[in-house]
């Protein structure tokens, strides 16, 4: 382990442990910052205490991505998502990882779960529970498509980090409508809204 | 010109130029940002209709399982399968076998076109019965009263884009594999990007269109049949 940190003895490689251990350090601050949300906020279940979570805990996810791409970068968790090195794929030739069986058993899952979201169209369970599990599965399919269909699980992890974290900011930014999609709700007269209230839809 | 490479370089080496740091042809590069964008449009159409129907007292939920719910289930399928076979495509031409594409691209585009042949039926369907943009048939008004008509301008405006989708991707197949001899692997592995990406883009639509809005109360007539089979089943 020691030969792989000798970049420490010059400033290039202080710099850069005092730059990541400031991202880790906001990281760690906004994870406190949703756990005590969660701890005290009383009634975690409402928009704004979801959104202020998520908000939380992307914050985090931007401040941890540096840390742990250094992190990656001087061999800790070699290999986690499956990238080889440069002597493994030479640049001029094609290469092209899987076989028609896991080609197939990817296809037989995404039907399972496919099968498994009509089936669940049948239980009378509450709107959030079932909108939950419903999107819950389809990240799960949309993962699975994008990690073997896709390719995305054997390119460098380079790229992987420049396509998705934006992605999934952007989504995420997009749910700051939903408080107001709620107060517009309420903002509504009540005798128009007679008995409907609160009513599943 | 042979410049070596060095396997435990920094980040600064690679991103300093002269290298490919995605290792991927910038075409590959430049379908996986359009992927990116367009997710983003299929997103905001998403989040127009979840506030649409977040903030409405009621929502038509009209899709009863005999047709509406069976025809999407299938075409579900037939997205998936069909991204099967593109995946088959990609590996046939990673392995030089370019006819052996073809064929698989072709079965990619019969999937592709039956399942835009089921969507334009059902679409059809739903017409007749009197769904419009902004308004809703007078049997769900009676069911539905509180219903928002905005509905069908939901329905239309995502299924549509989607369709639009499908169809452009079957026409980019269709060139491809017209032509496939004089297309490189990257090619090939590109349209199959564009490809996968309308299908997962299915596999939000469906559940958050077809299923969310699904029927838990057949129409009498399918009671009626429902308690036929199960009397003359079990008599």
């Amino acid at each position: 382990m020691s030969t792989k940190f000798e970049g420490f003895k010059n400033l290039k490689g202080k710099q850069e442990i005092v730059l990541n251990a400031i991202c880790l350090l906001f990281a760690v601050a906004f994870l406190v910052l949703a756990l005590s949300n969660l701890r005290w906020a009383g009634d975690v279940m409402t928009i704004d205490s979801l959104f202020v979570m998520s908000v939380f805990f992307l914050l985090a996810l931007v401040f941890l991505i540096n840390p742990l791409w250094w992190a990656h970068q001087h061999g800790l968790f070699e290999n986690a998502f499956g990238v080889g090195t440069e002597a493994d794929y030479p640049a001029e030739e094609v290469h092209f990882e899987g076989s028609t069986k896991l080609f197939l058993a990817v296809l037989l899952g995404l039907l399972a779960l496919t099968i498994v979201e009509v089936i669940l169209a049948y239980f009378k369970v509450s709107l959030h529970i079932m909108l939950t599990l419903l999107i819950g599965l389809s990240l799960i399919k949309a993962a699975m498509i994008m990690a073997w269909f896709m390719h995305l699980k054997y390119e460098r992890l380079s790229l992987v980090f420049t396509l998705i974290p934006a992605l999934v900011m952007c989504i995420c930014l997009m749910f700051i409508l939903f408080p107001d999609s709620n107060r517009n709700r309420n903002l509504r007269p009540s005798e128009i809204k007679q008995t409907q209230v609160g009513a599943e839809k | 010109m042979a410049t070596e490479v060095h396997t435990d370089h920094l980040i600064a080496d690679e991103w300093s130029g002269g290298a490919l740091p995605y290792r991927v042809g910038h075409k590959k590069l430049g379908m996986w940002l359009f992927i990116v964008s367009d997710a983003l449009t299929f997103t905001a159409m998403l989040m127009a209709y979840s506030y649409a129907r977040y903030t409405s007292d009621e929502w038509a939920t009209p899709f009863a399982f005999s047709p509406s719910i069976l025809f999407s289930t299938t075409m579900t399928l037939c997205l998936l399968a069909s991204s099967f076979t593109m995946v088959m495509a990609v590996r046939a031409s990673a392995h030089r076998n370019k006819r052996a594409a073809r064929r698989w691209i072709g079965a990619t585009m019969l999937g592709g076109l039956l399942f835009l042949g089921l969507h334009i039926y059902e679409w059809g369907h739903l017409i007749e019965e009197g769904l419009r943009p902004f308004s809703l048939p007078g049997e769900w008004v009676e069911r539905w009263p509180q219903a928002s008509p905005l509905f069908g301008a939901s329905f239309f405006a995502i299924t549509g884009l989607h369709m639009f989708h499908v169809f452009t991707g079957v026409a980019y197949l269709g060139m491809v594999a017209a032509r496939i001899r004089r297309r490189t692997h990257e090619d090939v592995e590109i349209c199959g990007l564009y490809w996968h990406f309308v299908d997962l883009v299915w596999m939000f639509v469906f559940p958050l269109i077809y299923i969310m809005s699904f029927d838990p109360a057949p129409p009498q007539h399918a009671k009626a049949a429902a308690g036929f089979v199960i009397t003359h089943l079990f008599r």
